[in-house]
């Protein structure tokens, strides 16, 4: 047999393409070129371009891949103008996933900031698949402004689901939202979950990642209990470039999601 | 292990046999320095295997400062041919180890790296005349070689003893045998008592050690005190580039006519973009914070990740550096 090729994207076709927000999109490609667990990220080319690194949004067990992902830089900007049926390359899934075996029988908190929410939700609808093994689902969610929520066609669905908690915020409302205002550590103050035992699940910015971290250090949940996406320049996706060493972690290949007794003792972990 | 003998004057029969088998490289002096060069049997075979190590590092051999990595959407990447690497030292054997470790020490294997690193070997030479740049010796390493190439040669009185360090070593001296006669113990003793002339010099080049400690210093110590050496970096990249232990790289992707080529290049973790996301953050945009991270990396985090130095002790990164820093003096002040 032929060694694989990691350096080789696996050419897969745009299926559909969601605007989400103004600069948040979903693409979801047809079929599913990897086959990845939910916090496991993949790197996704655009031809002739280059490639970066996303977290899928979509489940691992359907049967397309997603990723819901904002317009930043330039790989973001040329994908941001192809259209449905253009071609895309996937390589991955890289890094470690979640450890879902250690979230059963506990309640889950979920915390996202803007389009951390992306891969909260591939996370999330892992749980879902398997919702009676957990205890229940807590998700935080909070954006910039009420145009700036992802999935706001799926969130009113999911509020319903039994064993499911979601609560929005955003920072600044407008005269249609009647929700709540404010940063997401403002709906930190009430966590109905048991600090002791509960795995607590964290992505977004890198200052909301900062606060909330230390909100939720604050009010008792265990070091190695506080998951958190880290994002770092990656090129490889191997733990071989070295772009994303942090501390005395590859977090393409150790990561990306490390918990804060991992990374508590680096200096500014989130930048 | 075993060693065996060459006369000085079937070197060149050797040499044409081997460069049958595939290119051969060997150190030649010019202007000072010596630099691989590849063999021809219409040019003058003119060895030198008593210098240092090479003013070029070897990487090139094994992981090329540009090579084709992947072709999209259809995949073809071309295989690499045979060859030989004569004269290699302790030093750069250190970079090789560093490789192993990072590109087919955990999976995914690199196929590129594996493919290479099984069609070039390695043959090693001792370090009899070390200089004042050297300091391999404060970093556990010894003056010649001790593993990782196939063969060691050493320059003794009789000829030149070749220890097979690897079964591909051992391979090699037994199909070339007719070339060979075994090494007697007064080659031997020859041997180790110009290994421990050129130790010597070593540590009198070397007067400090550096702290056993030294992995804890780089993690705990005043980051200022590393720092403060940054004021004379002119950002040049000579140091990391002449590295031959530094392994980053970079993936980018090119367009060639239909197909698009995904090319890796070195890089080099000085520049500030290198650890910039596409949202902008960056962590380390200062020059200070780089400066510190590449100490950061080679002595305290490659050390905890494989429990050696990512640094040879070759010295390129002093002599290349146009300030002039000397990275022993910030090591000892930690």
């Amino acid at each position: 047999m032929e060694p694989i090729n990691p350096y080789y994207p696996i050419p897969v076709k745009i299926k559909k393409i969601i605007p989400e927000t103004p600069n948040i999109t979903t693409f979801i490609l047809d079929g599913m070129p990897i086959s990845f667990e939910a916090g496991q990220f993949a790197e996704l080319t655009i031809p002739s371009i280059g490639e970066a690194p996303f977290t899928p949004s979509s489940s691992p067990y359907d049967d397309d891949l997603e990723f819901t992902i904002m317009k930043v830089g330039r790989v973001t900007d040329a994908l941001f103008n192809l259209k449905e049926g253009d071609l895309v390359g996937v390589r991955g899934p890289f890094g470690k996933p979640y450890p879902l075996h250690d979230f059963k029988g506990k309640e889950v908190f979920i915390v996202g900031g803007g389009v951390g929410f992306a891969p909260l939700r591939s996370l999330f609808l892992a749980l879902l698949h398997d919702i009676k093994a957990y205890k229940k689902i807590y998700i935080r969610y909070g954006a910039r402004t009420p145009k700036d929520i992802v999935y706001k066609h799926l969130i009113p669905g999911w509020q319903k689901i039994k064993g499911v908690d979601l609560l929005l915020t955003v920072d600044v409302g407008d005269d249609s939202w009647q929700g709540r205002v404010g940063v997401v550590t403002v709906i930190l103050d009430e966590i109905p979950v048991d600090v002791k035992t509960s795995p607590t699940v964290v992505c977004g910015p890198p200052l909301m990642m900062k606060f909330t971290t230390q909100k939720l250090v604050e009010v008792g949940f265990k070091h190695e209990n506080i998951y958190l996406s880290m994002e770092k320049n990656m090129s490889c996706g191997l733990g071989k470039c070295n772009h994303c060493r942090v501390g005395k972690y590859y977090v393409c290949k150790d990561g990306p999601v490390l918990t804060w007794q991992d990374v508590k003792d680096i200096e500014e972990p989130f930048l | 292990m075993k060693s065996y003998l060459l006369s000085p004057d079937k070197l060149l029969d050797f040499v044409k046999k081997l460069a049958r088998d595939g290119s051969l490289y060997y150190p030649a002096l010019e202007d000072g320095k010596t630099h691989l060069v590849k063999f021809d049997e219409k040019n003058p075979f003119t060895p030198n295997f008593q210098k240092i190590r090479t003013a070029e590092n070897i990487k090139h051999f094994f992981f090329p400062s540009r090579g084709t990595v992947a072709r999209f959407p259809k995949d073809e990447v071309k295989p690499v041919s045979k060859s030989y690497l004569l004269g290699v030292k302790n030093c750069d054997l250190r970079g090789i180890d560093v490789y192993d470790r990072v590109f087919i020490g955990w999976e995914p294997v690199d196929p590129f790296y594996k493919e290479r690193r099984e069609k070039v070997l390695v043959i090693s030479a001792d370090c009899p005349e070390p200089e004042d740049s050297c300091f391999c010796n404060l970093l556990g390493l010894n003056p010649y070689g001790e593993g990782i190439s196939d063969l060691n040669m050493s320059e003794v009185s009789n000829g030149i003893l070749f220890e097979p360090l690897t079964k591909r070593g051992e391979e090699l001296v037994a199909t070339h045998k007719e070339l060979f006669v075994e090494a007697k113990e007064e080659d031997a003793k020859e041997r180790s008592a110009l290994r421990d002339k050129a130790s010597k010099k070593l540590s009198s080049i070397n007067t400090k050690q550096f702290k056993k400690d030294l992995s804890a210093r780089v993690e705990s110590t005043d980051k200022k005190r590393i720092r403060d050496a940054r004021d004379e970096c002119v950002e040049c990249h000579a140091c990391l580039h002449g590295c031959p232990t530094c392994y980053c790289f970079l993936l980018g992707d090119y367009k060639k006519g239909d197909n698009v080529e995904r090319v890796r290049l070195w890089d080099a973790c000085y520049y500030a973009a290198y650890a910039r996301v596409g949202g902008g953050a960056n962590p380390r945009s200062r020059l200070d914070e780089r400066f510190w991270n590449r100490f950061q990396c080679k002595f305290d985090f490659f050390n905890k990740y494989e429990n050696i130095y990512a640094c040879s002790g070759c010295g390129r990164c002093l002599l290349g550096c146009s300030a002039k820093i000397d990275i022993r003096e910030i090591l000892w002040n930690l």
